[in-house]
C-alpha cells in the first residue's frame, strides 16, 4: 500500500510541468482499473525491437511510477490500446497524438496533474498547481512563444521510466537537481543564445550550499530549485532576493530589512544579500567581509575612514576578539580533556559564547555597532570564564601529578622498608 | 599478704581478655603458610581481599554524593569528578580498582584450578570462591550502568537482553532485571540497589565463609609438590603478611598512577532516544561471552541460536562449580592432566574471543 502511494506521489510530482494548457482543461480521466485489459501498445512496441519505439516501452514497463499506478501508454499518447491493428490503435479519432510535441507536453501531463479530483484519489496532499506555476516561469513563458529548447516537464522528470521524486535515482532528487539543471544551463552554446552564463553549476559546486549538500550529506541544503523555484523557475527579482534567502536565513533577512542598507540598496537597484555574498558561488562568510580592506565587502560602495568603515572596523574587532577567545578556550579545554580532566560542563557552557558569536555575526546585518558589541561582550564573558576553567583544570592536573610523585615516593619508601624488614 | 600483693588487671589486660585476644594471638602464632616454588599464587587471595576492601571503602565514599536516578546520576558523577575534593581520585580508584579486582579474582580462581586446590577437604572453599567470582562479575555488571552514560546504557540494554532468550522464564527474568520492559530509570534504581546492598551483603557472608574455610584447612599445596616430599612452612604473622603488604602497596602505587594519568572517563550522558552508537561492548571480562554469542546462528532447528550459547555458559558455570566432585583422580591424589588441558583450552578460547571482540568490527568504529 505504501509503495503504491509512493508511486502515486511521484506520479503527481513528475508530470507537474505539464498542463501548460493555455486553453480549456482536458476532460478528467478515470483512475486506471485494477485489472487493466491487455495493453496492445506494449505487445507491439516491445516486439518491434526498434531503437526508437522499443526503449520507451521497456523503460515505462520497468519502473515508471505511472505504470506502477496502473496508467498505460494511451493515458498520455491517446489511441486505443485494445486494438491489435496498428491503424486502429493509432486512430486520431480515438485521441491518438503520437509523440507529444515540445509545446504539447505540459498539457498532456496536466490532464492528470491539474485534476485535483483525480490526484487526490492517489494522494490527497499532492499539489495540482504545477501548470499554473509553470506558466509563471521563464521556461513556461518562452515555451508559449514557441521556444523549442526550453525546459518542460519531461526535460527534468524524464518521459518514460519516470521515478518518484524521493527515489535517489530520480533526476529531481535533491542531490541530482543541480546536474539536471546543468544539462541545459551548462550548455555553453545554448546558454549563449539566451545571453545566460553557462558556469553556474561549476560556481554552485564551490559554494557553501553545495558543500552542505554533497560533503555533509544534508539534502535539505539549497540547490537550484530552492532559490529559483522548480515549476515556476525564474531568477529572483532584485527586490525579492532578501525574501528568497530569508526563507532559510530568516533572522539575517529580518535584520537586513531593519538596516539602512535595505532602503539604500533598493534605491540603488542592488539586490539584497547577493550584493555582498554573491549568488551561485556563495562561500562561508567570515568577519573578514567587514570593512573596506582587501577582503572587505564594503569597499565597493564605501571609502576608508567613512562612517561605515569606522563602524564595521569596530564590529570586526569585537567579533574577532570573541572568536579568538572562544578558540583559545576550546584549545585549553581540549588539552585538559585529553589529560583526563572533567571539563564537559565548561565545554557545554562555551556553547553559550558560540551562540553569542553567531548572534553578533547576525547583528552585523542590522549595521548597529551597539548590538554587535553587546553580543560580543556577553560572549567574551562566557569564553573568558571557560578559558579560566581550562587553565584551572590544567593547574589541577599539575597538582595531581606533583601529588602523585610525593605519594609514589612514600609508597616506594614503605615498600623498601618492608623489603628491608623481610630480608632482616 | 599475698592477696594484697596481687595487682588487679589493668585496662589493657581487661580489654584483651574481653575480646578474646589470647585465642586470636594463639591462632596467629600457629598460622603458617607452605613455602614452595608456586607459593607466589598465594598472594592473589590476599590481593583480592585487599582490593575488595578498597572497593568497599571508595564505594561508601561515592555513596555520599551519588544520586541514583536517570535525571541526576550522570550529573552527580560529573559533580564528583569536577567539584568534590578528591572526588576524581575516589571515583577513578573505584573504577580502575574494580577492573583490577576482577582480574585478580580471575587469576586467583585459575591458580586454584590448576593447583588443584579444590581437592578434599577444600570442596566448599572452592564453591564459596567460585560464587565470589560470579559475584565479582555481578558487581561489575551492576556498577557499569550507574554513571548512566551512553556506553553503559546501551551495554546494559544488550546485557539484559541476553537472559530474555531463555524460554518461558527469560522475558520475566529480563523484566525483573530491568524493572520494566526497557532499560530506564527503574533499571538504574534496581542496579544501584543490587550494587550497593544485595551484592555487598551476599559477598560479605560468602567471603566470611571462604576465609573461615581457608583458616580451617590452611593453604593447599599442589599435588605435584606434595608428592615431592615435606614442604617447608613460613609464619603467616609477620613473614607472609609483610610480603602481602608489599603487593598491596604496589597495587596502591599502580592505582595512583592510573588515576592521575588516566582518570576514569565519564563519557556522554545516556540518551534513551538516540540510536545505539557503533562499537558498543561490555566490560572486558564479558567480552569473550559477548563475542561467542555472535557466532551462533539466528536459529538452530527453529530455536533461537543465542539460547544455545546461554545454556552453554550455564553448563560451563555449573561444571566449574562441580569440579571438586567431577575430577575424581585429583580427589584420589592422582594426576589429572585432562582437567588442566580443558582449563588451558578455555583460557585460550576466552583470550582469542576477547581479542576478536576488541578488534574493530567491519563497518563500525571502535567505542571510545
Amino acid at each position: 500500500m505504501r509503495g503504491f502511494l509512493r508511486a502515486l506521489a511521484g506520479l503527481a510530482l513528475a508530470a507537474p510541468l505539464a498542463v501548460i494548457a493555455l486553453g480549456a482543461p482536458a476532460p478528467r480521466l478515470a483512475p486506471p482499473a485494477a485489472a487493466a485489459p491487455v495493453n496492445q501498445c506494449m505487445e507491439c512496441h516491445l516486439s518491434l525491437d526498434d531503437d526508437t519505439f522499443t526503449p520507451p516501452a521497456k523503460a515505462f514497463r520497468k519502473e515508471d511510477v505511472h505504470a506502477k499506478a496502473g496508467f498505460t501508454c494511451a493515458n498520455c499518447h491517446g489511441g486505443d490500446p485494445t486494438q491489435e491493428d496498428m491503424d486502429a490503435a493509432h486512430d486520431p479519432k480515438k485521441g491518438f497524438i503520437g509523440k507529444p510535441t515540445h509545446q504539447q507536453i505540459p498539457q498532456v501531463c496536466a490532464k492528470c496533474h491539474s485534476d485535483a479530483g483525480l490526484m487526490k484519489q492517489f494522494n490527497p496532499s499532492l499539489r495540482v498547481d504545477e501548470l499554473s506555476e509553470y506558466k509563471t516561469s521563464k521556461h513556461g513563458q518562452m515555451l508559449v512563444q514557441g521556444d523549442q529548447h526550453v525546459a518542460e516537464c519531461a526535460s527534468c522528470h524524464g518521459a518514460h521510466g519516470i521515478l518518484p521524486i524521493k527515489d535517489t535515482r530520480s533526476p529531481v532528487y535533491p542531490t541530482r537537481v543541480a546536474k539536471t539543471c546543468n544539462t541545459c544551463h551548462g550548455d555553453t552554446a545554448l546558454m549563449a543564445s539566451y545571453h545566460l552564463p553557462s558556469d553556474v553549476y561549476a560556481k554552485y559546486m564551490t559554494s557553501v550550499h553545495a558543500k552542505a549538500m554533497y560533503e555533509k550529506g544534508d539534502i535539505s541544503a539549497p540547490t537550484c530549485n530552492s532559490c529559483h523555484g522548480n515549476h515556476g523557475a525564474t531568477p529572483p527579482a532584485v527586490s525579492s532576493v532578501a525574501n528568497v534567502c530569508g526563507t532559510c536565513h530568516s533572522v539575517f533577512a529580518e535584520k537586513f530589512k531593519q538596516s539602512a542598507h535595505s532602503r539604500a540598496f533598493a534605491d540603488m537597484g542592488l539586490p539584497g544579500c547577493v550584493t555582498c555574498h554573491g549568488n551561485h558561488d556563495i562561500v562561508q562568510p567570515t568577519e573578514e567581509f567587514l570593512g573596506t580592506g582587501p577582503t572587505g565587502k564594503c569597499g565597493s560602495c564605501h571609502e576608508k575612514g567613512d562612517r561605515c568603515d569606522v563602524a564595521t572596523t569596530a564590529m570586526h574587532k569585537d567579533i574577532v576578539a570573541l572568536r579568538t577567545r572562544i578558540e583559545a578556550a576550546h584549545r585549553i579545554l581540549d588539552t585538559a580533556s585529553e589529560a583526563g580532566m572533567e571539563v564537559s560542563k565548561q565545554k557545554f557552557d562555551l556553547t553559550n559564547a558560540e551562540e553569542a558569536l553567531t548572534k553578533a555575526r547576525t547583528d552585523v546585518h542590522e549595521l548597529q555597532l551597539a548590538a554587535v558589541r553587546k553580543d560580543a561582550d556577553e560572549g567574551l564573558a562566557v569564553a573568558r570564564a571557560a578559558e579560566a576553567a581550562g587553565h584551572k583544570a590544567m593547574a589541577e592536573r599539575d597538582y595531581r601529578r606533583r601529588g602523585l610523585l610525593l605519594s609514589l615516593f612514600l609508597i616506594l619508601s614503605a615498600i623498601a622498608a618492608l623489603l628491608y624488614k623481610i630480608r632482616g | 599478704m599475698s592477696a594484697k600483693s596481687e595487682k588487679p588487671p589493668g585496662f589493657r589486660q581487661r580489654t584483651l581478655e574481653a575480646i578474646g585476644w589470647e585465642g586470636v594471638s594463639h591462632f596467629a602464632e600457629k598460622k603458617d603458610v607452605p613455602v614452595h616454588r608456586s607459593m607466589v599464587f598465594y598472594y592473589l587471595g590476599g590481593m583480592a581481599l585487599f582490593l575488595f576492601l578498597v572497593q568497599a571503602a571508595t564505594g561508601i565514599l561515592l555513596l555520599l554524593y551519588y544520586r541514583p536516578s536517570a535525571s541526576e546520576s550522570y550529573e552527580s558523577v560529573q559533580y564528583i569528578m569536577a567539584e568534590v575534593p578528591f572526588g576524581w581520585l575516589i571515583r577513578s580508584i573505584h573504577s580502575w580498582g574494580a577492573n583490577i579486582f576482577v582480574g585478580v579474582v580471575i587469576l586467583h580462581f585459575l591458580s586454584a584450578y590448576f593447583e588443584k586446590a579444590y581437592r578434599p577437604p577444600r570442596q566448599f572453599t572452592w564453591l564459596s570462591g567460585t560464587f565470589l567470582l560470579f559475584l565479582a562479575f555481578g558487581f561489575g555488571f551492576s556498577g557499569y550502568l550507574l554513571p548512566w552514560n551512553t556506553l553503559s546504557y546501551f551495554a546494559t540494554k544488550v546485557g539484559t537482553d541476553v537472559p530474555a532468550q531463555i524460554p518461558w522464564i527469560g522475558p520475566l527474568l529480563s523484566r525483573i532485571l530491568r524493572g520494566g520492559s526497557d532499560v530506564t530509570g527503574a533499571t538504574l534504581s534496581r542496579f544501584y540497589g543490587i550494587h550497593v546492598a544485595i551484592l555487598p551483603a551476599t559477598a560479605t557472608v560468602l567471603l566470611g565463609i571462604h576465609l573461615y574455610l581457608v583458616q580451617l584447612h590452611g593453604m593447599s599445596v599442589p599435588p605435584k609438590i606434595e608428592r615431592e616430599g615435606s614442604v617447608r612452612r613460613m609464619k603467616f604473622f609477620p613473614d607472609f603478611l609483610l610480603r602481602d603488604m608489599v603487593g598491596w602497596l604496589t597495587a596502591v602505587a599502580l592505582l595512583a598512577v592510573l588515576c592521575v594519568f588516566f582518570p576514569w572517563e565519564l563519557g556522554k550522558k545516556a540518551d534513551p532516544f538516540a540510536p545505539a552508537p557503533a562499537g558498543i561492548r561490555p566490560e572486558w571480562y564479558f567480552l569473550s561471552m559477548f563475542q561467542a554469542l555472535k557466532y551462533f546462528p539466528a536459529t538452530i532447528a527453529g530455536i533461537p541460536g543465542e539460547l544455545f550459547g546461554i545454556v552453554g555458559f550455564g553448563v560451563i558455570g555449573l561444571a566449574v562449580l562441580l569440579v571438586p566432585f567431577l575430577d575424581r583422580k585429583a580427589v584420589e591424589g592422582r594426576s589429572s592432566p585432562w582437567w588442566n588441558r580443558i582449563g588451558a583450552l578455555f583460557i585460550v578460547a576466552a583470550l582469542v574471543l576477547t581479542v576478536l571482540a576488541l578488534l574493530p568490527q567491519p563497518g563500525t568504529a571502535a567505542a571510545p
